[in-house]
């Protein structure tokens, strides 16, 4: 209970005296930032859902205009089923999280939630590569593609540069901290110094 | 330059389909495969200004693709040209200015200073 209520202290003692973080033009936490993000994340969410509802059987077939059965070989690859889950339900799991981080918080959370502009930066990144490497491994490896498997994989690619301006205040607010002699624990949990 | 940045995605996305395009195997086929999807990627990534000292990275993938050929012997013609054109293209557009200093707090770089900024 004590952490939430010191959270909301901090927010509203700071809220009013830093809007942009130091030698920025703009906040990379304001909303007209995030809302991108949040929108593919939920585009990426829907491919990918729809594609880990075939690969559980509940779809006999899957859309694919250009690739001929590509996507079929895709998605019954051995890669593809080398979890306990199917790849593109991992898919669906990791799109989803990103939506929600992109959406909590305020207008000031590259300085009031440091942790979830962190998890959310982890969250993009990784999942970008694992896209790319599903990306080589479709013609190298099985010799096919699939329309959907590239359409998710570039709209994962595609939210990295837009998610990383926030992680940069961030780890620059973080570091400030630290110079001021703060422990960098408690601005991580945007806890009151 | 963002326009750079665009151009070495195509490019990234043009090896992609260059060997169905052309009709080559073997090797050439395998790196265009690989370094292609790689190249796009760092490409759109520096897309965004705060990010666009990634697209840096084609330059190395641009001289690779240059010298491929010559390392892992292609043994045809056509990927070779392809991916000299595309390696060398790659790392002009790569290799334009990057200006991001003062818009981001001094960027990635004001990361690994020592003093207080």
């Amino acid at each position: 209970m004590s952490v939430p209520r010191q959270i909301l202290r901090n927010q509203k003692s700071e809220a009013q005296d830093q809007k942009l973080p130091p030698g920025w033009e703009k906040n990379p936490s304001s909303w007209s930032e995030r809302l991108p993000i949040v929108g593919l994340a939920l585009f990426g969410f829907a491919i990918a859902t729809y594609l880990a509802l075939y690969q559980w059987g509940l779809f006999a077939t899957v859309w694919e205009p250009f690739f001929g059965d590509g996507t079929l070989t895709i998605l019954n690859s051995r890669i593809s089923h080398i979890l306990p889950i199917p790849d593109a339900a991992l898919g669906a799991f990791g799109y989803i999280l990103d939506a929600a981080m992109g959406v909590v918080g305020g207008r000031a959370r590259w300085r009031t939630m440091p942790w979830i502009v962190i998890v959310f930066g982890l969250a993009v990144g990784p999942f970008g590569i694992v896209s790319v490497m599903l990306v080589i491994f479709q013609p190298v490896l099985f010799d096919a593609w699939c329309t959907l498997c590239l359409a998710s994989a570039f709209i994962s690619v595609l939210m990295i540069g837009p998610a990383a301006d926030e992680i940069l205040a961030r780890l620059q607010y973080l570091q400030r901290e630290h110079h001021q002699g703060r422990s960098l624990w408690r601005a991580f949990w945007g806890l009151q110094q | 330059m963002m326009w750079a940045q665009v151009i070495n995605a195509f490019l990234g996305t043009w090896l992609m389909a260059s060997p169905a395009f052309f009709n080559y195997q073997g090797t050439g086929r395998t790196n265009d495969l690989i370094i292609g999807p790689v190249a796009a990627t760092f490409a759109i990534i520096a897309v965004w200004e705060v990010t666009r000292v990634v697209g840096k990275v084609n330059v190395m993938l641009g001289v690779w693709l240059v010298v491929a050929p010559w390392v892992l012997g292609y043994g045809n013609v056509t990927p070779v040209i392809n991916d000299s054109i595309v390696g060398v293209t790659l790392i002009a557009m790569a290799m334009t200015p990057v200006e991001t200093r003062g818009k981001f707090g001094g960027g990635w770089s004001s990361l690994w200073r020592t003093v207080e900024h």
